[in-house]
């Protein structure tokens, strides 16, 4: 059954609970109650939880640490069990896993999120509303974004930082979320830019998420004309109504520097030019208009003549259409190929990326046409993607490391403000980077602030982070020991130096959070 | 032995450090830096208008507030710049809005120090490069490689009770070679530093006193960070309550003094640091040139920006300033009446000096990313 979280408010926690629960799963009806309330539990430890057993780290902690956001206790005897093939296989078909935890956290935490028709505005395909009637536009993605103006914009940003803590936490596609923070850096907004501030959560729900495991060129059209986009880099003011009037430039260079050929990918000055040229016209309404957020092409403001974009001539007169044909030679372009697979393979395989496997993710991405799980598949059967030498030899960002933290200790968190302090002292809190590149990928950016990785691993396990906790006595003994608990955290048995540390540490748990090796993934 | 400066601090001669103070709510620029020698300033203010005879005379034009008097030897010995008639293009005259506008540094994401500090020419970044005194990170670090924010030094420690966790992990990073090795060290000896620092009772160099408020207090802190070579490089602190629409006098007094006395004795105490330290001053928007009817001042435009340091071409106003003549001064709508002190000056261009400051010798800021979308015409603040 579903009910909201307002509808649960408004009747009372016993009614749905016993409504939802019933009468034989009385016992479970104190957890059931804390996530009606919004309170996130962590999932419950199940199944076999034996630890890695390898001196060095085996093909399943590799595939965990590199798909994942860190292995929870328990995952290396899962994934062992089922195979790291199979297990890849399944992070890649994200929707034929059950994820319910982390959905109905997630649905009665953020209104905002959860809730895209908002509550003044009529729900979408409701024929029989009036104001629907009068207004056909209402029925379009406009009228889905409207609503996030109810919102402070404050609220919408620590909505959205939360739930994206908490889905990389609990959510069991992981790869998916893993993909969701890498495009997210790709087609990057900081919404602390002007009206960014309301629409990035539209961005998050309609270009990001939807098109994370999905086809880049779907996803690229939807960035392109994400209500976001269009304010983060002014595509918006870029029209031209009077033969003198230059265009914006903004957007069509970061196109095509960032989010398809890549600097050096042999595009001119010029290039951007006539990218700019076919995509005046497109805006999107402000705060100040009735169905605000919503995206509109002007005709009028749209620069109507021929134009040549990488060689390729666009006749006049396309109109909106332009739009799509530079999208499909950009797509079509095979340095979008290579500077996908570049970013994707220092992502999943090195910092610097060995152009073997940088080429065969390339083929793959070019020949299924952009298609994300086809083109991650032929990564992850590149043989430098396995490469013993190569395992545990990617430096974690701030943000995957304090996930990673909390999925090791099985940690109980609502991801609130205690929580993402930390991330903002590691410079790495989500949508909060402010230039079009997105947080950069490389170890030597995320080296300078060790000390609060510690001061989190501390604080963590002595339970000082409020709405976070972690029962790590009772974890120990569930893993069987020092050794147990050693090797789930590190992902292999621990070495000499690292046990003795351990042990003379004082708070061997912490210890394993701050140590050089769990740094890295 | 903490390892050399170089490699603990990013920027070029090793030892700058930037303080922002953000002056919240509005600060008077026209009470703070008054054109004693204006009649149409008296006129406008009958009641709250700073007399000739009370004010710090500056220069042939401007006096100085007399509670920011102990700013006074600053300005004599050509430390302290000021630029008047200085603010951001928001006519929202909204507090939030403007402070935004100027802390991102125009209508763009992420704040412009932040920026600064992103694209800072420098390899190395220390681990303690940079703080912001007070709760919140403030908008301007938006975007910062990293940033503490604290209240006080306690919180520059590994936490926890467990000193055996700080050797422990100190013996498996000295095991580690490469870059995460060096890391490691450097923020070890910072730590060591601070550690230092924090079981001593701290004692201000030259003499100098801070007061007890928390404005001084954090001062303090800084200071004994500038001093302590952890490679402090930005830091942030705000001076906040300066809404001044009614009784303004006592208002304004009180925090003036606390302003005046807390950067004097920051001075003070850092001495010859003084050299590569660059304090700057700055509030959102000002305040009405006329006074209203309950002795305070309402929304206005322009304000002052004050400019603390080495290398500062001190003992000046600098700037345009064309007066309070009722022609020269910016219309309020239609109400008649006075209008606002016009922004003459963009802070953008002070900023932009500071931060050029900065990085002398080792390369260029590049403004374009810091404050994009403007052009800015860094002004000629220092030597």
């Amino acid at each position: 059954m579903s009910v909201t979280r307002r509808q649960f408010l408004v009747a009372g926690a016993g009614a749905v609970v016993a409504a939802v629960s019933g009468c034989d799963r009385v016992k479970e009806s104190a957890v059931e109650a804390r996530r009606w309330l919004g309170k996130p539990t962590a999932p419950p430890l199940m199944g076999a939880m034996t630890p890695p057993a390898a001196r060095d780290l085996d093909e399943v902690s590799h595939v965990l640490n590199r798909l994942t956001f860190g292995a929870r206790p328990g995952d290396h005897a899962r994934v062992g069990a089922m195979g790291v093939q199979a297990f890849i296989e399944e992070q890649l078909a994200p929707q034929k896993l059950e994820d319910w935890i982390c959905e109905r956290v997630i649905r009665h935490e953020f209104d905002s999120l959860a809730d895209p028709e908002g509550t003044l505005l009529p729900r979408k395909g409701n024929a029989s509303d009036p104001l629907q009637a009068l207004f056909p536009a209402m029925k379009d993605k406009g009228a889905r974004v409207s609503h996030l103006y109810e919102y402070k914009d404050k609220v919408l940003l620590e909505d959205l930082t939360r739930a994206t803590v908490l889905r990389a936490v609990l959510s069991e596609r992981q790869l998916y979320e893993v993909m969701v923070q890498f495009w997210t850096d790709h087609f990057n907004i900081d919404p602390s830019k002007a009206e960014a501030k309301w629409l990035k959560a539209a961005d998050d729900r309609d270009v990001i998420r939807a098109g994370a495991l999905g086809n880049f060129r779907e996803m690229l059209r939807a960035s392109a004309v994400s209500p976001a986009m269009l304010w983060y880099l002014d595509g918006r003011a870029n029209r031209r109504v009077k033969p003198a009037d230059k265009p914006n430039e903004n957007y069509a260079r970061e196109l095509l520097e960032l989010h398809t050929l890549g600097v050096h990918g042999g595009y001119t000055q010029q290039d951007v030019m006539e990218v700019a040229r076919c995509l005046t016209g497109w805006t999107v309404r402000d705060k100040k208009k009735f169905f605000k957020g919503r995206v509109e092409f002007h005709e009028w403001e749209h620069d109507a003549g021929p134009k040549r974009v990488l060689g390729v001539d666009i006749p006049a007169g396309l109109g909106a259409s332009d739009l799509d044909r530079v999208l499909e030679i950009l797509v079509a372009h095979p340095s979008t190929a290579k500077h996908v697979a570049e970013k994707l393979c220092r992502k999943f395989i090195a910092d610097e990326p060995p152009a073997a496997a940088v080429a065969a993710t390339a083929e793959a991405f070019a020949a299924s046409g952009g298609d994300v799980p086809t083109t991650l598949r032929a990564l992850f059967a590149t043989e430098e993607f396995w490469q013993q030498a190569g395992r545990g030899g990617k430096f974690k960002r701030p943000f995957h490391f304090v996930v990673s933290a909390l999925r090791a200790t099985n940690a109980e968190t609502d991801a609130s403000k205690a929580l993402v302090d930390y991330l903002v002292r590691l410079g790495h809190a989500p949508f909060r980077y402010a230039t079009p590149d997105g947080y950069p990928e490389a170890a030597s950016h995320w080296q300078s602030s060790l000390l609060w990785r510690w001061n989190f691993a501390s604080a963590l396990v002595g339970n000082g982070i409020k709405g976070t906790s972690i029962a790590g006595e009772e974890l120990r003994e569930r893993l069987g020991g020092d050794e147990g608990l050693m090797a789930t955290v590190l992902g292999r048995r621990a070495s000499e130096a690292e046990r003795e540390a351990y042990h003379e540490s004082g708070s061997g748990l912490a210890l394993l959070l701050a140590s050089p090796a769990f740094q890295y993934c | 032995m903490p390892p050399p400066q170089a490699v603990i601090n990013g920027n070029c001669d090793q030892r700058r450090t930037l303080v922002v103070i953000f002056l919240r709510g509005a600060a008077d620029g026209l009470a703070l830096v008054p054109p004693v020698t204006d009649d149409h300033y008296y006129r406008a203010r009958p009641r709250l208008g700073i007399l000739a005879k009370d004010a710090v005379k500056l220069d042939e034009r401007f006096g100085l507030h007399p509670k920011l008097r102990p700013l006074e030897s600053a300005w004599r010995e050509g430390e302290l710049a000021i630029v008047h008639a200085c603010g951001t293009e928001d006519q929202t005259r909204s507090h939030f809005e403007a402070q935004d506008l100027m802390e991102h540094g125009g209508v763009v994401a992420g704040g412009w120090l932040g920026r600064y500090l992103r694209t800072r020419p420098s390899e190395t970044r220390g681990a303690l490069a940079c703080v912001a005194v007070g709760k919140a990170l403030p908008e301007c670090l938006l975007g910062a490689p990293t940033v503490t924010v604290m209240q006080s030094l306690e919180e520059f420690a590994i936490a926890g009770r467990t000193p055996a966790l700080g050797t422990q992990l100190e013996k498996l990073y000295g095991m580690e070679r490469g870059q995460l090795g060096a890391a490691a060290r450097d923020t070890f000896a910072a730590l060591m530093r601070i550690e230092a620092m924090r079981t001593t009772k701290y004692r201000p160099d030259n003499g100098a006193t801070y007061g007890r408020d928390e404005f001084s207090n954090g001062l303090s802190q800084l200071a004994r960070l500038i001093k302590a070579d952890v490679g402090l490089e930005a830091a942030s602190i705000d001076l906040a309550g300066w809404d001044s629409h009614f009784a303004q006098q006592g208002q304004v007094e009180g925090l003036a003094g606390k302003l005046a006395e807390g950067l004097a004795a920051f001075r003070k105490d850092l001495g010859a640091r003084m050299a590569t330290t660059t304090v700057v001053v700055m509030t959102e928007f000002g305040r009405t040139v006329e006074e209203n009817s309950a002795f305070g001042t309402d929304h206005g435009r322009g304000s002052t920006m004050f400019v603390l340091g080495g290398g500062v071409r001190g003992g000046r106003i600098h700037g345009e300033w064309r007066g309070l003549e009722p022609d020269v001064l910016e219309k309020r709508g239609v109400l008649e009446g006075y209008g606002d002190l016009p922004v003459l000056n963009n802070y953008r261009n002070v900023l932009a000096a500071v931060l050029a400051r900065q990085v002398v010798g080792c390369g260029e800021v590049d403004m374009a990313s810091v404050f994009p979308a403007f052009a800015v015409k860094p002004m000629k603040i220092f030597g």
